[in-house]
C-alpha cells in the first residue's frame, strides 16, 4: 500500500488545482507567504535566480507543487510530509533552510504561519509556469558515447611507408602519425630493447649474462625466443599479478579507521599470480573473481581455487569500527559494486550512489540494481572483533582434499581445549554481566556502581572475542582449518541465530537474498522502495537474475558476454598502459565521458576484438604487442615530434618512464645479489589476527610492516594499510584505498633522501660494492675499468660512458677504501637506475 | 634555458596539466623555460581572496578534551550534578574545576589553563562545535580530511596544495608525532592530491619527540662524502641528459636529489632547538617534565612556520578520560598550559601571529554526564575549541551549547565549516578549491561548508 499516500497527495494537487483559492485564502497568502518568499527563497529559487537550486522554483504556484530535484516540497494539506515544511524547521541539516548567508533559520511565528498554510492545502493565486528544468544531468547524449557502442573490428589501414610496419598495431599506429605528417624515430637498440622486456614482462632486469648472449645472438627469432622465455617464466605472473593486485585493491588489513590483519589475504595474491601464469582466459579469471563461489568445479582443488578468487570481493578497505551494521552492510555493497564498475567496466558507477551519475548513464536506480547483488552476498573478510572492530564475519573454509597450504601451525589440543574453557568461561561472565545490567532487572542501578567498570568490560568483550576468532580457525583436535576470505550468496529465509557483531545484537537488516532499496541521497535513513537486481541498463541486454541467487554469476557471465563493450576494452588498455605507460584511453579507470577519448580508436578496437576471439588469452596480446615494431621504438627526444606531440600520444617514440617501486626494490636486490627468488611465508599471515601497528595490542608493529627487509620480491612483502613498506610507498605504491589501473608516477624529495640515507639502500650498495670486487678480486684500487663495467651492466643494463668513468674514477680516488660502497649507491641514486626506456 | 618550444607550450598548459606532465614532481616546466620557482608544484599560488593568515598551527589535542570542564562553563550542569541526566540511564556529573572569566573580554575558562588564560583575549572560543560520530577513529578523519568514510586528501595537504609553500627547502607541510592509529597516514595524507603535498611526519604518538626525526633525514656520512657521492650520481644523470638532450624526468630527478640535499642540510638546522635562547626554551617550559614534550612540539613548531612551513599539526594525548577525570584531564592541561601560552606569546614576539592561525582542538568533545563514578563518554552534539592569530577575532566567544553542554544550539559550526573558515583566512575559496579526480573535481568540504564569517576578523 506504499502508492497510498503518492495518489492522495496527487489527487490533493489536482483538487486544489481545479478550485481557485477563496478570497480569505488569497489574503493569507499575499499577507504571511508570499512576502517571505520573495524575500527569503527567490535568491535561489525563482526564474531570475542566477542559479536555480535543487531544480526547486518557488515564484509560481506551477513551480511550487511542482517540486525540485528531490521530488515534491509541498504536500497540500499536510504539514509533515511536506519536505518545505521540513526545511524550514531545520529539522533536517541537509535540508536545512533558508541558509544561514540568507539569515538562517525563520522566526517561529513565521514558520507555524507556512504551517498553517500548507494545512490550509497551499492555496496559492499565482500564475505562469514554471520555466522549464533543464534535466539535472542529461545522459542521454552520453548514450552514444564511444565507450558504450561495441568494438568495431576494421582493417588495418594502408600507410605511405609500407616497408615499416612489421604487423596490424604498426599499421594503425603509423597511420595516425602518418597524419599528422609524423614518423615514428629509429628502433631501440638492443641492450635498452632487452632491458625493457624484461622490466615489463617480469619487473626484473636481465642479468649481465642474458644480455651478453642476446647482443651476440644475432638470429632473427632472437627477441621473439626471449619473449617466448619470459611470458613462460614464473617473474612473469608475479609482475602482471601485481599490475591486477592495484586494480583489485588488494591489501592484508582493513585499513580506514581500525586497521586489523587480513591474515588469509595472501591466497587471493597467489591466486592472481598463478592465474596469470597459467595464462586463465581474462573472462575466466573475472567470473571466478566474482561468482567462484557459483561456478561448477571438477574437483577439490579446482573448488578451493574459485573460492579463493573470491577474495576479491572480500580484500577491499572497509570500516570496522562502524557502528550501524546497516552503514556496514551498504558501505560495503557499495564498496564492492564500485570496485567492479571501475575494475572491470572502467566505470565510476559508485557515483551513483546518491544521485544519477552526473555524466555517465547510469542511474541511481541502475546503482542500486547492482548494490542488491553485492547486498545479498555474505562477505566473510575475518577478522577478529574486538575494542573497535564491531564488525567482523566468518571465513570460507577452503575443501580439505585441496590440501592447500597453511600456515598456522597447529594448536595441542590440550591448548585448544584450555582456550575453549577460558571463551566459556568468559562467555558465562560476560553474560552475567549484561543480565546485571539489562535494564528490565530491578538491582540495575546498584550493578552498574559495583564491579567492573565500562573499561574492564570492553576488555573481557575483546578477550572473547579474540579467543573465539582464534579458536574458529582451528578444528577440535587442534589442527588448523584452511581458510580464505571470500564470498557466497546469503540465505533465501532467515535460518538460525547467526553470528552477529561483537557488540549486542543488532542486524543489517540484509540478512536473506533481495533487493536494496534506492535510498534517497544515498541516506540509509531515507530507504526508497527496492530495485530489482540487474545489471545497468546501458550497456547490454541483461540477463533475468533468478529470485533464489544473488545475481554476482549473472553478472559476471554479463561482464564477459560479447555484447558488453567495456570489459574487453579496458582489459585491453590496461595491458597496453603497463607495457607504454599511458592507455590508448588514457584515463585507465574511466571509460566515461569525463574519461579521454582514445588516441587510437580503430586499433583498440581490433586489439579487443582479437583479444575476445583469441581466448581471452592475455599472454598472447602482450606477445602481440611487444613485437611489435611501435613497442620496440627508441625513446629518443626530437624537438619537431615533440612539438607536434608532447604527451607522445601517437607514440612517435617510446616513452621513458620510472620503474614501479616493486621494480626498483627487485632490481636493488638483484644488481646486489642479493634477491631470493622463493616466494616467502606472508608476514601478515604469522602474525595472525589483530590489529596492525599503532600503541596497543598489535600482532604486528608499524616497524615491522614498513621495514621488512626479507629479500624476497616486492610482491610479498607486508601489505597492510596505512603501513605500507617504506621502500615502496615513497615510490608511489598505491594505497588500495580503490581500484588502480595506472598508478601516480612522482618525483618527491622522500625519493632522494630515500635512496641518499636508507638502511635498505646501503645495504643493498654495500653488497653490491662486494659482489664486484669478488668478481674481479684485488684491493680496492684494482680492476677499475672492469669492476666499474660490472657495476654498470648490473644497475643501468648497459656500458659506462666515459664521462660517469671519469666521475667513478673521481670518487674513487678521494677514499678508495669507502669507493665502491659509494659508486654502487651512486649508481642506485642515479635516475638511469631507475629508469625504463 | 631558451627553448625554441616553451613559447607555444606554456599558455596552453594549466597547472593542473603541469602537475600532471612533472607526475606530480619536478622537472618539466624547468625544461620548458619558466623560472624554477613557477615550475614546481609547492610554489607559491596565487589565492582567491586576500589572505588573513599565511601558515596554519593545529593543535590536536587526541582523545577529545572535555569542553564543559575547560572551555564550556556549565553553571546549571554543577548545580544539577548527580541528579538523573536527560538521557535514559545518565546521572550528570557537574565540572569540580572552578571557572572564571579572564581578560577584558571576560573570555570563560576553567582553571585547568591558568597560562593559556592570560591569553584571553587572544582567544577565538566556539562553543558550538559539532561532528557526527562518537568514536575516535572516524572522528579523528572527519576532523582531518571531511570524510570518515572515504579515503580523502588531509586538510594539510589541501592547504599546500592550494597555497604552495614559502620554503622550498622544506616540506610544506609537517605534523608531529601524529597517532598511528585513528585512520593513521590518512590523517596527514595526501589521498588522491599529488604526492608532494602529503605530511611529512615528525615522531610518533606516544613517544618523546626529543630525538625524533624526519625519514631518511640524516646522511651515514660526513657531508664531503655525500656530496662526493652525489656529484657521482649527479655526473650520470647528465651523462644520460646529455645523450638524451632533453629528458624532463632526468632534469627532475637532478633537481629531487639537490632538493634532497638542501633538505637535509637545512631542516636539522631548523630543527635544533640548541639555537634557541635559555629564556625562550623556558617560555614553553621547556626544562619543565610536565612540559618538556609538548614544550618541545610547539617550539618546534613555531620553528618551523617561522622557516617557512605552510601547515604543522602537532598532537597531544591522550585526553581520552573515561574515568579518573579530574586527576587525568589536570595532568593532561598541565602539560599543554605553559607551551601553548609560551607559543601564543613567541608567535606575537616574532611578529607571526597576526597572519598565523592558531586552532586547538580535540575531535569531539565529553558528556556532561557521568561515565562510571568520575569520567566522561563521548559527546558529539557541541564542543569547544580556541583559534589565534590569522583573522579571527580575537577575545570572541562564538557559539553557546544548551545549558548542560550536550548538543550547539546557537551558532552550530560542524567540521565541513571549520574547514571552509581555516581555508578562507588562507584565502582559499573552499567551493573553488577542487581538484580533478576520477571524473570529477573534489573539494575538501565535498558538497556543503559555510564560512563562518562571525568569527572572522
Amino acid at each position: 500500500m506504499k502508492a497510498t499516500p503518492v495518489i492522495l497527495a496527487l489527487l490533493a494537487v489536482a483538487t486544489h488545482a481545479a478550485e481557485p483559492p477563496t478570497a480569505e485564502e488569497t489574503a493569507f497568502f499575499e499577507k504571511h507567504i508570499r512576502p517571505m518568499l520573495v524575500e527569503k527563497c527567490y535568491d535561489c529559487h525563482s526564474a531570475k535566480a542566477e542559479k536555480i537550486k535543487g531544480g526547486l522554483t518557488l515564484d509560481t504556484r506551477d513551480g511550487l507543487r511542482r517540486g525540485g530535484d528531490n521530488g515534491q516540497v509541498v504536500i497540500p494539506g499536510d504539514a509533515e510530509k511536506s519536505a518545505l515544511i521540513t526545511a524550514i524547521r531545520y529539522q533536517d541539516s541537509d535540508l536545512a533552510m533558508p541558509p544561514k548567508k540568507a539569515g538562517g533559520k525563520l522566526p517561529d511565528a513565521v514558520i507555524r504561519d507556512f504551517e498553517q498554510w500548507v494545512k490550509m492545502g497551499a492555496p496559492d493565486p499565482r500564475t505562469g509556469s514554471a520555466p522549464p528544468i533543464a534535466k539535472k544531468y542529461d545522459t542521454s547524449a552520453a548514450k552514444n558515447w564511444w565507450a558504450f557502442q561495441p568494438p568495431k573490428a576494421s582493417a588495418p589501414p594502408t600507410v605511405k611507408d609500407a616497408a615499416w610496419p612489421r604487423g596490424d598495431i604498426d599499421h594503425f599506429v603509423l597511420a595516425a602519425l602518418e597524419e599528422k605528417g609524423l614518423s615514428p624515430v629509429g628502433d631501440a637498440d638492443k641492450a635498452t630493447l632487452l632491458r625493457r622486456v624484461y622490466f615489463d614482462l617480469t619487473g626484473l632486469p636481465p642479468s649481465p649474462d642474458e644480455l651478453r648472449a642476446f647482443l651476440t645472438d644475432q638470429s632473427p627469432a632472437a627477441f621473439e625466443k626471449i619473449v617466448d622465455r619470459l611470458l613462460a617464466s614464473p617473474r612473469f605472473g608475479e609482475h602482471w599479478g601485481r599490475h591486477w593486485l592495484d586494480v583489485a585493491r588488494y591489501a592484508e588489513s582493513s585499513g580506514r579507521d581500525v586497521n586489523v590483519t587480513f591474515p588469509n589475504a595472501w591466497r587471493y595474491r597467489d591466486y592472481v599470480v598463478a592465474a596469470l601464469n597459467e595464462d586463465k582466459p581474462f573472462d575466466r579469471f573475472a567470473q571466478e573473481q566474482l561468482a567462484g563461489d557459483l561456478l561448477p568445479a571438477a574437483d577439490a582443488r579446482q573448488r578451493a581455487e574459485q573460492l579463493v578468487a573470491t577474495g576479491f570481493l572480500a580484500v577491499g578497505a572497509k570500516s570496522l569500527n562502524e557502528t550501524n551494521p546497516r552503514q556496514f552492510a551498504v558501505d560495503l555493497a557499495d564498496e564492492q559494486a564500485d570496485s567492479v564498475g571501475q575494475a572491470f567496466l572502467g566505470l565510476t558507477v559508485g557515483c551513483a550512489r546518491c544521485h544519477d551519475h552526473k555524466f555517465d548513464p547510469v542511474s541511481q536506480r541502475d546503482y542500486t540494481a547492482l548494490a542488491g547483488i553485492f547486498l545479498s552476498t555474505d562477505t566473510r573478510f575475518g577478522t577478529p572483533g574486538g575494542v573497535q572492530g564491531r564488525n567482523l564475519s566468518r571465513l570460507v573454509e577452503l575443501p580439505a582434499e585441496a590440501r592447500v597450504p597453511i600456515v598456522a601451525a597447529p594448536m595441542a589440543a590440550e591448548k585448544f581445549k584450555g582456550k575453549t574453557a577460558r571463551m566459556e568461561d568468559l562467555s558465562a561472565q560476560l553474560a552475567k554481566i549484561l543480565a546485571d545490567r539489562a535494564p528490565n532487572n530491578p538491582n540495575r542501578e546498584r550493578n552498574m556502581q559495583g564491579g567492573m567498570n565500562a573499561f574492564d568490560i570492553v576488555r573481557l568483550f575483546t578477550q572473547k572475542a579474540e579467543l573465539e576468532a582464534e579458536l574458529s580457525n582451528y578444528e577440535s583436535d587442534g589442527r588448523p582449518k584452511a581458510l580464505t576470505m571470500g564470498v557466497a550468496d546469503k540465505p533465501l529465509t532467515a535460518t538460525t541465530t547467526r553470528r552477529g557483531p561483537s557488540r549486542g545484537q543488532r542486524t543489517s537488516g540484509f540478512e536473506i537474498i533481495g533487493d536494496s532499496p534506492l535510498f534517497g541521497r544515498g541516506d540509509i535513513a531515507k530507504a526508497g522502495d527496492p530495485v530489482p537486481r540487474g545489471m545497468p541498463a546501458l550497456l547490454a541486454t541483461a540477463p533475468e537474475i533468478p529470485p533464489d541467487t544473488s545475481g554476482r554469476l549473472q553478472l559476471a557471465q554479463w561482464l564477459t558476454s560479447p555484447g558488453n563493450p567495456l570489459t574487453s576494452r579496458v582489459i585491453v588498455n590496461r595491458a597496453w598502459h603497463w607495457l607504454f605507460g599511458r592507455g590508448l584511453v588514457a584515463s585507465t579507470d574511466n571509460f566515461g565521458t569525463t574519461g579521454e577519448r582514445p588516441s587510437h580508436p580503430e586499433l583498440l578496437d581490433s586489439l579487443a576484438k582479437r583479444f575476445t576471439a583469441d581466448g581471452w588469452s592475455l599472454k598472447r596480446l602482450i606477445r602481440q604487442i611487444v613485437l611489435s615494431r611501435t613497442y620496440q621504438l627508441a625513446a629518443t627526444h626530437d624537438d619537431a615530434r615533440f612539438a607536434a606531440d608532447p604527451e607522445n600520444a601517437l607514440l612517435w617514440r617510446h616513452s621513458p618512464r620510472r620503474l614501479d617501486a616493486e621494480s626498483i626494490r627487485d632490481a636493488m636486490l638483484a644488481a646486489s645479489g642479493s634477491l631470493d627468488l622463493k616466494p616467502p611465508v606472508s608476514l601478515i599471515a604469522k602474525a595472525g589476527d589483530g590489529p596492525v601497528g599503532g600503541p596497543r595490542n598489535n600482532v604486528i608493529t608499524d616497524e615491522q610492516a614498513s621495514q621488512a627487509m626479507h629479500n624476497g620480491r616486492s610482491l610479498y612483502l607486508p601489505a597492510a594499510r596505512s603501513v605500507p613498506p617504506e621502500a615502496l610507498s615513497v615510490f608511489d605504491l598505491p594505497d588500495a584505498s580503490a581500484v588502480r589501473g595506472a598508478r601516480e608516477v612522482t618525483n618527491v624529495p622522500a625519493q632522494s633522501l630515500f635512496l641518499m640515507n636508507s638502511e635498505f639502500v646501503t645495504q643493498q650498495s654495500g653488497r653490491l660494492a662486494a659482489r664486484v670486487l669478488a668478481a674481479y678480486p684485488g684491493d680496492a684500487a684494482a680492476h677499475f675499468d672492469e669492476r666499474f663495467a660490472h657495476a654498470c651492466w648490473l644497475t643501468l643494463g648497459r656500458a659506462p660512458e666515459a664521462a660517469e668513468t671519469a666521475a667513478a674514477k673521481a670518487l674513487l680516488a678521494r677514499k678508495p677504501a669507502t669507493a665502491w660502497p659509494a659508486i654502487a649507491r651512486g649508481l642506485f641514486t642515479s635516475a638511469p637506475f631507475r629508469m625504463n626506456r | 634555458m631558451n627553448s625554441p618550444l616553451c613559447s607555444h607550450i606554456t599558455p596552453i598548459f594549466t597547472r593542473r596539466d603541469a602537475l600532471r606532465l612533472m607526475g606530480g614532481g619536478f622537472g618539466w616546466l624547468a625544461f620548458s623555460g619558466l623560472a624554477a620557482r613557477a615550475a614546481s608544484p609547492l610554489a607559491p599560488k596565487p589565492v582567491h581572496h586576500p589572505a588573513r593568515a599565511k601558515r596554519v598551527i593545529f593543535l590536536c589535542m587526541r582523545g577529545a578534551p572535555s569542553h564543559v570542564d575547560t572551555l564550556d562553563y556549565k553553571p546549571k550542569l554543577n548545580a544539577d550534578s548527580g541528579k538523573p541526566g536527560p538521557r535514559p540511564g545518565t546521572r550528570l556529573l557537574g565540572s569540580t574545576f572552578k571557572f572564571t572569566q579572564h581578560g577584558a573580554s571576560g573570555q570563560w575558562m576553567s582553571e585547568l589553563f591558568p597560562a593559556l588564560a592570560k591569553k584571553a583575549d587572544e582567544l577565538c572560543v566556539v562553543r558550538s562545535m559539532q561532528t557526527d560520530l562518537p568514536a575516535h577513529p572516524q572522528a579523528y578523519l572527519k576532523l582531518h580530511t571531511g570524510s570518515s568514510q572515504f579515503v580523502r586528501p588531509s586538510l594539510g595537504a589541501w592547504s599546500l596544495y592550494g597555497l604552495g609553500s614559502l620554503n622550498e627547502n622544506l616540506p610544506g607541510f609537517v605534523s608531529i608525532t601524529p597517532p598511528g592509529g585513528f585512520g593513521g597516514v590518512q590523517n596527514y595524507g595526501s589521498a588522491f592530491l599529488p604526492a608532494i603535498y602529503q605530511g611529512t611526519r615528525i615522531g610518533t604518538d606516544g613517544r618523546a619527540i626529543a630525538g625524533a626525526d624526519v625519514a631518511n633525514l640524516r646522511p651515514r656520512q660526513s657531508g664531503d662524502e655525500q656530496r662526493a657521492e652525489l656529484d657521482f650520481a649527479q655526473a650520470v644523470n647528465r651523462a644520460q641528459l646529455a645523450r638524451d638532450r632533453v629528458n624532463p624526468e632526468i632534469e627532475g630527478a637532478i633537481e629531487s636529489l639537490e632538493l634532497a640535499f638542501r633538505m637535509q642540510t637545512e631542516l636539522p638546522g631548523v630543527m635544533n632547538l640548541d639555537r634557541e635562547s635559555v629564556a625562550t626554551k623556558q617560555l614553553y617550559g621547556i626544562g619543565n617534565p610536565t612540559t618538556e614534550d609538548f614544550g618541545r612540539k610547539c617550539l618546534l613548531a613555531r620553528q618551523l612556520v617561522e622557516a617557512g612551513v605552510r601547515f604543522v599539526e602537532v598532537t597531544h594525548g591522550n585526553w581520552d578520560h573515561h574515568f579518573n577525570l579530574n586527576a587525568n584531564l589536570r595532568s593532561s592541561a598541565a602539560a599543554v598550559d605553559t607551551p601553548l601560552h609560551g607559543l601564543l606569546t613567541d608567535l606575537a614576539a616574532r611578529g607571526l601571529l597576526k597572519d598565523t592561525l592558531v586552532v586547538w582542538t580535540g575531535e569531539f568533545g565529553r558528556t556532561p554526564h557521568a561515565e562510571g563514578s568520575e569520567g566522561r563518554d563521548h559527546n558529539v552534539g557541541a564542543f569547544s575549541l580556541w583559534m589565534a592569530g590569522g583573522g579571527v577575532k580575537p577575545g570572541l566567544s562564538y557559539g553557546a551549547s544548551d545549558d548542560y553542554g550536550y548538543e550547539a544550539v546557537e551558532g552550530k559550526v560542524p567540521i565541513v565549516d571549520l574547514h571552509a573558515t581555516m581555508l578562507h583566512l588562507l584565502g582559499l575559496d573552499h567551493e573553488r578549491l577542487t581538484f580533478r579526480h576520477a571524473g570529477r573535481d573534489f573539494r575538501l568540504t565535498d558538497t556543503k561548508g559555510n564560512v563562518v564569517r562571525e568569527i572572522c576578523a
